[in-house]
């Protein structure tokens, strides 16, 4: 379930809670009349994580309940508590997880009613982000028609090339802001112009750096069927032996020794010492300031690196990569250093 | 101000609630019951919540040729409700354009207990397991988008997805859910020696011994009550020169996991036959016979066969027994689960087989 709108009181309104990224996750914040405060979140968004900052830091109450579902960065005030509470509330976890899940649709307009709420605008104006792909072969545009050569000198053509984009961080250095983007992923797909351009709304004012992951993360490769650029029939998920194919190049190269020597790399895998999703961080040549309605970014992805960026691979050796293991990581190694931010 | 707010608020929480009653009311929930004694199931049916009309939809795709290329492939083609959802007396099953699967069917029931499935544990969830065999070019050879677009195009499948999920958008999501709604409801807990173990009934002289030896000698790895402890071993069968089959390695790469398959449930073995990964045991005769003497020790072998499992003829016999006491006619013939059109006629297995 996902929630786009928040609503929450006046009163944390007037605290200054001030949002840094939209909301998307499905937190709900309760604060009553007495100025209890009932926390019930479910990976908290950042734009949650900072109300609740706000929230533990003007010390409203005491009487706070942090339901924190596998999240990395928990407020302070939350981690020093930790142990107590997490003893506490380990049993209720689920069964309180659930039941906000079951019952959210009564939940929320109780909610309204208690608090006499406002939906909190959006602080900041929110900007639309293009974030542009694009394949290159070296210093060339790909064309999937056109011979290449590798710094190995084999000649190659690409039929297919596809890699999944996921946790999309943009981030303003100079301000420490931070916009994550959970929970979408994005199949950028050279057949596919439209899947070349990834639109984000920010509220960020001015960005630095661009973070992502190449792949799926673990969590969802093990969290059964999905939907959207996740699903199965996009052809990018093994189902013999479960698990999302993060990146795929195909094409054809004479020094493949196999039939039509046609060459194609599939590669994933997530499990421990088998993961090749890659962690890539790009720091923009110059800061991008967000002021007008779309701002856009070029990344670059270099087809040339899967040769030989971290380790050398050359198609005349290997030409198949169906499975997780050895050479996958090693091809993972390689792509993650096929990107560059060009403005 | 304040009164339009409190006023919108008011229609809100109408709406919404109204909106909510309706849409419960639409769909029919069933409960799966959990037999008593038994562990917590592993499925999660809160992300998949069990309904009549999902649970019609998924045994209408689990009983239709569509989802295979060429029509002939259904899932129940493989895994026919008198042989506990096994193929009944195949090694290997058939597949599209004459092709063969490479291991051998095994029985469906009591999946709800499986984290992992397949005999080297490769899929990681049922709601993923029906995209092996539709895309697999040994079973149904099919794509799914082919698939769903051949569900899209029939007027009841749309009825039906609506009926189940709300509204006609037929995803891939969907389909296999409904499927696990089917599949996830059988369960195999009324044997007799279920019927045993609850105090209504007794075993016979030759089944309590069986059950003696049993417990002594199998129960380690076909641990009560679903008769396997779901973990991959090796009981040293000989490797197939022509399917040359590594089992859970294929999956974990990890030379530690070499030959080593899941360990099967015993529940239903009597109508499972042929027996074995590979379909290689005829008879549980034969699978007896080679615990007792055919043994291979390679360096994955399991400690617990290494010098084999010693068996007499009346502990065969005995055992055998015993094992025919885990058969579940009331699962075998429990209209819910027969072909459509089939639910009030018992199936029986053929007498003359054919292939
Ligand atoms: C061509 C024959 C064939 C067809 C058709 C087929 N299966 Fe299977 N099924 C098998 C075989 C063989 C295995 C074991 C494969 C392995 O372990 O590698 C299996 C395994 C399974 C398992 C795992 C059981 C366990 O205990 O691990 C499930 C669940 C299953 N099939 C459901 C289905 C469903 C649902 C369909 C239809 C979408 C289907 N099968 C179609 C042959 C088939
Ligand atoms: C070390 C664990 C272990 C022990 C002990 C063990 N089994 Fe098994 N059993 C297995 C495994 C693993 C398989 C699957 C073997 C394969 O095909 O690779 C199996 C297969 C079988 C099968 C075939 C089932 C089917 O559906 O294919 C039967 C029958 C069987 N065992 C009976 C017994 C009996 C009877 C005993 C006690 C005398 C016993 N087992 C002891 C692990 C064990």
């Amino acid at each position: 379930m996902q929630c786009n709108e928040v609503f929450l009181c006046s009163r944390l309104k007037n605290m200054n809670a001030a949002p840094v990224a939209s909301h998307s996750c499905t937190t709900t914040i309760l604060l009553n009349a007495s100025g209890a405060i009932g926390l019930l979140f479910y990976r908290p968004c950042v734009f949650c994580n900072a109300v609740l900052q706000t929230i533990f830091k003007s010390n409203l109450s005491k009487n706070v309940g942090v339901f924190p579902a596998e999240y990395k960065s928990e407020p302070p005030s939350v981690r020093r508590n930790k142990s107590s509470i997490r003893d506490i509330l380990l049993g209720t976890k689920n069964v309180f997880l659930n039941f906000i899940h079951n019952s959210a649709a009564i939940f929320l307009p109780l909610l309204l009613f208690f608090c006499n709420a406002e939906t909190i605008a959006q602080e900041g104006s929110a900007n639309k982000l293009v974030i542009n792909f694009k394949n290159m072969v070296g210093g060339q545009l790909l064309q999937t028609d056109s011979v290449y050569t590798n710094t190995f000198g084999e000649t190659f053509t690409v039929r297919t090339f596809k890699y999944y984009i996921s946790n999309i961080v943009l981030s303003d250095d100079a301000t420490g802001k931070k916009q994550f983007y959970k929970d979408q992923y994005f199949l950028v797909d050279e057949d596919d112009s439209t899947s070349k351009k990834i639109e984000l709304t920010t509220t960020l004012n001015s960005i630095t750096s661009v973070n992502f992951l190449l792949g799926v993360d673990s969590l969802k490769n093990v969290s059964g069927i999905q939907t959207g650029n996740l699903d199965p029939a996009k052809g990018m998920f093994w189902t013999w032996n479960t698990g999302y194919v993060m990146a795929k190049l195909e094409g054809n190269s004479p020094v493949a020794k196999t039939p039509q020597h046609a060459f194609s790399y599939h590669v994933g895998g997530y499990k421990k010492n088998e993961q090749t999703v890659r962690q890539i961080n790009l720091v923009l040549p110059q800061k991008l300031i967000c002021e007008n309605a779309a701002v856009q970014l070029t990344v670059q992805a270099n087809i040339l690196a899967w040769f030989n960026t971290m380790n050398a691979i050359k198609i005349g050796d290997v030409a198949f990569c169906h499975e997780p293991g050895m050479l996958a990581v090693r091809l993972a190694d390689n792509y993650s250093k096929m990107f560059k931010v060009v403005q | 101000m304040k009164l339009i707010t409190t006023i919108l608020i008011f229609v809100t929480l109408f709406v919404v609630g109204v909106s909510w009653v309706a849409n419960t009311s639409r769909t029919h929930p069933i409960t799966f019951v959990v037999p008593k004694g038994w562990p917590q199931p592993v499925y999660d049916f809160k992300q998949n919540p069990l309904t009549q009309e999902g649970f019609d939809l998924g045994k209408k795709l689990f009983y239709d040729g569509r989802l295979s290329k060429d029509g002939n492939f259904p899932c129940a083609s493989c895994h026919q409700q008198f042989a506990a959802f096994a193929t009944y007396d195949h090694n290997l099953s058939h597949g599209y354009n004459n092709s063969f699967t490479r291991r051998n069917a095994p029985p469906l029931f009591n999946l709800a207990w499986q984290k992992e499935f397949m005999w080297d544990g490769g899929i990681n969830h049922l709601d993923l397991q029906p995209l092996a065999p539709i895309t697999d070019t040994n079973e149904m050879a099919e794509t799914i988008q082919n698939v769903l677009g051949k569900l899209k195009k029939d007027t009841a499948y749309r009825r039906m997805f609506k009926a189940a999920f709300g509204d006609e958008n037929i995803t891939t999501q969907r389909m296999t859910k409904a499927l696990s709604q089917f599949v996830v409801m059988m369960v195999s807990a009324n044997s007799k020696y279920d019927r045993v173990m609850r105090g209504e009934d007794s075993f016979n002289l030759p089944q309590r011994l069986g059950y003696e030896i049993f417990k002594r000698k199998c129960v380690s790895c076909h641990t009560e009550p679903l008769f396997t402890d779901l973990s991959y071993r090796n009981t040293g069968l000989a490797t197939d020169d022509y399917l040359h089959d590594i089992g859970r390695m294929k999956i974990t790469n990890d030379a530690k996991d070499s030959l080593k398959f899941k360990v099967p449930s015993l529940r239903n073995a009597a109508v499972t036959a042929p027996y074995g990964h590979d379909g290689r045991f005829a008879s549980l005769l034969r699978v007896m016979m080679f615990y007792n003497s055919g043994v291979l020790n390679s360096a994955t072998t399991d400690s617990l066969v290494r010098r084999g499992i010693p068996l007499s003829n009346y502990e065969i016999g005995q055992l055998t027994a015993f094992i025919y006491t885990l058969t579940d006619s009331s699962f075998l013939k429990d209209p819910r689960f027969a072909p459509p059109g089939y639910e009030s006629r018992t199936q029986q297995a053929p007498i003359e087989h054919i292939h």
